[in-house]
């Protein structure tokens, strides 16, 4: 059973020659946690939206291939302050903006928006102007946002890109609960290091393609280190020159110090 | 103001510019620009300045080139009409939370797309003035200084006016990605989520406004 | 260019309204000292960098850049002194190519065109930006834009170069490339002060840690010593990046927090272990 199926996927944006995604096979289930890594450029952000139904609906370009969704979709993007309404001067009005847009009776909205703003422990700004936030803070209003909405399946793009550690480790246990839920969650990040303990599993782009799709301990092999795309431990274990498998992480290290 | 219904707010607005045009220049023009710069200081006079100070700034360039292409009583009529136009679109910015009027649009029935662009136009001005704000210190960061000769302020307002407008138009994919992700356009009736209350007076008055301008078309024609 | 004492914070408080946001901050940095400046959100830092850069005075204490006091200074004054890049720097590009605007800086102090040219040609050297040189900014990604900016700051040929996030969004690549270029800048006696949350990055770059915690000066020491302290770190919001983490918990010889000197004692110490 699959939230979102992709089956042998290729876009072309607008006026393109080239497809910026090239033969994508990928199935995300329930509470299935699957990680993007790649350079910049690689195709995730691209992927994401595809699979949010967004390309080539709103970009143009065009489609090969199926995309099956099961369910309800809400991306994240990267830039929080693109995705504030325009209509809210509340964060509690701008986070009730999806569920309004949805239809919903008034009291399943006011249940849905509370609850995802518990979630984001950002209940304190509900009256606030979403305009004086900070970075941080606003990320937080868009993912309770897109929460609120209450979808299946949630694609989250650079989820932690303007947040503190403390807000970054607080994003990873999100994403874990929400899987727990049985929300599928895609997810495209340049903190790799985080994804061991994240992901379910890892898929890396290369120039639009799938190179690799595994476990997360695909993060410590030596091809996906060369491109610097490991982790950091993986990384320093290859530089050292220490035989493979090469650990994921500082506590897989110690292990096998001992 | 903020106990009239937005499409009260949204009615006068539009009311005195078309009045401003169709009244005999230049005491029509007078009368209405006065009454547009009043607007601004009826609930609180400290703020109220602030947006007439706006609203006078915003004029002052129009009234320049005026001066520089007509003979002064042709630059007095339309340049108090002018000025009734900037006076109460700064007056509605001001007085008119977006989400109001789009609550209120929901609530008629009208198409979100429309009220998204009534609200996105409105909203857009503290937004942008903030970036402004970001983008002429980066600036002045890097040497640019706002003071100084005409061609040096020229090159400022290049530096501040282009990566404004460029970054702004760049995100414009983004924005529309993130609405749709949220529902917009999904063609289902959106809920209201407080809707304002529209009193039959207000209604009556709206119309009144309605028929007086016609009204006073017609006068004019004839 | 080089002074010997880049920039100076001298019993320094700033308050926005109420809201005090930074009390009694006093530190140096020396020409060439390469600082992090970390803390959570809301700590404090951004306010540091609006200081330093002129946009805002302290009130009370003083803020010297070199031997200048920058109360009476506006911010175009500093930049002959300060480079400066923002975060979302990205949106502060608008000339017709990335070289016009990377000379963007060095145009409005007043530098003669050949003097102009080298700047430019010199900072896309190091950053290693020639290839985009000629195209329009928006043409290129936000990563690349963002380089473009520091690109920018670094013509400006400043004794004090002070950043806020300058590796957010950029790939494990580009942060090398912008390390590298750092790291030259303050060989050739520049000082740099860099507001980051990527403590890998510091731990490459950088050689002294300053902590906020609420508005208030909580560390000032070498980020070898810093990284490695997990009991000193968690109560600020930070968390000892991977290689120090590794480092401690191996209990590796010299505690290194750089990939380097951690991979040549990782495989010492193992080259050891198996021999004995």
């Amino acid at each position: 059973m699959r939230t979102l199926g992709l089956d042998d996927v290729t876009f072309w944006y607008p006026a393109t020659a080239n497809p910026a995604l090239e033969n994508i096979t990928l199935d995300v289930g329930p509470g299935d946690i699957v990680a993007l890594v790649g350079r910049g450029g690689a195709g995730a952000s691209t992927l994401l939206l595809v699979a949010a139904g967004l390309a080539p609906r709103v970009t143009g370009g065009r489609l090969a291939g199926t995309v099956s969704r099961g369910a309800r979709a809400g991306i994240v993007l990267p830039t929080p302050w693109t995705q504030l309404s325009g209509m809210a001067f509340t964060v509690w009005d701008e986070v009730a903006f999806g569920p309004a847009n949805l239809g919903w009776p008034g009291h399943a909205i006011s249940r849905h928006v509370d609850h995802a703003l518990e979630r984001l422990e950002i209940a304190p700004l509900a009256s606030r102007d979403p305009a004086s936030l900070s970075g941080g803070e606003l990320q937080r209003v868009i993912i309770a946002g897109i929460l609120a909405m209450d979808p299946d399946l949630v694609l989250l793009d650079e989820p932690t890109a303007e947040l503190d550690p403390e807000g970054a480790r607080a994003v990873w246990r999100l994403v874990r609960s929400l899987a727990g839920e049985g929300k599928a969650v895609l997810l495209a990040t340049s903190d790799v290091d985080a994804l061991p303990d994240v992901a379910d599993r890892i898929v890396w782009l290369e120039q639009g393609s799938v190179r690799a799709m595994g476990e997360p301990s695909l993060l410590a092999e030596d091809a996906l280190c060369e491109a610097g795309l490991g982790t950091t431990v993986a990384g320093l274990w290859r530089a050292a020159a220490l035989p493979a498998p090469y650990p994921l992480t500082v506590v897989d290290a110690v292990q096998r110090w001992r | 103001m903020s106990a009239l219904h937005p499409f009260s707010l949204l009615a006068i607005a539009a009311a005195l510019p078309a009045f401003a045009w169709i009244l005999p220049a230049p005491g029509g023009g007078l009368a209405t620009a006065t009454l547009a710069l009043a607007l601004a200081l009826v609930p609180d006079v400290r703020a109220g300045a602030r947006v007439v100070r706006v609203a006078v700034l915003t004029a002052a360039p129009f009234w320049l080139f005026l001066l520089l292409l007509h003979d002064l009583p042709t630059t007095v009529a339309m340049g108090l009409r002018i000025t009734t136009m900037v006076a109460s679109f700064v007056w509605l910015v001001a007085a008119l939370p977006p989400d109001r009027l789009v609550e209120a649009m929901v609530a008629r029935g009208w198409s979100l797309t429309l009220a998204y662009l009534f609200a996105a136009t409105l909203s857009a001005v503290p937004v942008l003035k903030a970036r402004a704000q970001r983008i002429v210190e980066a600036q002045r960061c890097r040497g640019l200084s706002p003071r100084g000769s005409v061609a040096n302020r020229l090159r400022a307002l290049r530096a501040l006016a282009l990566p404004l407008v460029l970054s702004a138009l760049h995100e414009v994919d983004e924005r529309a990605f993130a609405l749709e992700t949220r529902g917009m356009g999904s063609g289902v009736h959106r809920t209201p989520l407080a809707a304002p209350p529209d009193r039959p007076l207000e209604r009556a008055a709206r119309w009144a406004l309605l028929l007086l301008c016609l009204a006073a078309v017609i006068w004019r024609l004839a | 260019m080089a002074l010997s004492r880049a920039l100076a914070f001298d019993g320094v408080g700033f308050s926005y309204g109420n809201v005090a946001a930074l009390s009694d901050v006093s530190f140096e940095v020396a020409a060439g000292e390469r600082v992090a400046l970390l803390g959570r959100n809301g700590a404090g830092k951004s306010t540091i960098v609006r200081l330093v850069t002129g946009l805002v005075h302290p009130d009370p204490g003083s803020v010297w850049i070199g031997d200048w006091d920058t109360a009476d200074l506006a911010p175009e004054d500093l930049a002959r002194r300060v480079g400066s890049v923002f975060q979302h720097a990205d949106q502060q590009l608008f000339a017709r190519t990335l070289r016009e605007d990377v000379g963007f800086g060095p145009r409005a102090l007043g530098f003669p065109a050949r003097e102009v040219r080298r700047r430019t040609d010199e900072a896309l050297d190091a950053l290693d930006l020639h290839a985009h040189a000629e195209q329009h900014p928006y043409d290129l990604s936000p990563a690349l834009r963002k380089v473009g900016a520091l690109a920018g700051a670094l013509a400006l040929e400043p004794s004090l170069l002070i950043l806020d996030e300058p590796t957010a969004g950029l790939d494990r690549a580009w942060r090398a490339r912008v390390a590298d270029a750092l790291r030259e800048h303050a060989e050739r006696g520049a000082a740099l002060l860099v507001v980051t949350h990527d403590l890998t990055f510091a731990a490459e770059t950088l050689e002294r840690g300053i902590v906020l915690d609420r508005g208030r000066l909580a560390c000032d020491e070498p980020l070898e010593r810093l990284l490695t302290s997990a009991e000193r770190l968690k109560p600020l919001g930070l968390v000892p990046p991977p290689i120090a983490a590794l480092s401690v918990a191996l209990d590796l010889p010299g505690r290194p927090v750089r990939e380097r000197d951690a991979a040549h004692t990782l495989a010492r110490v193992a080259g050891g272990r198996s021999a004995s």
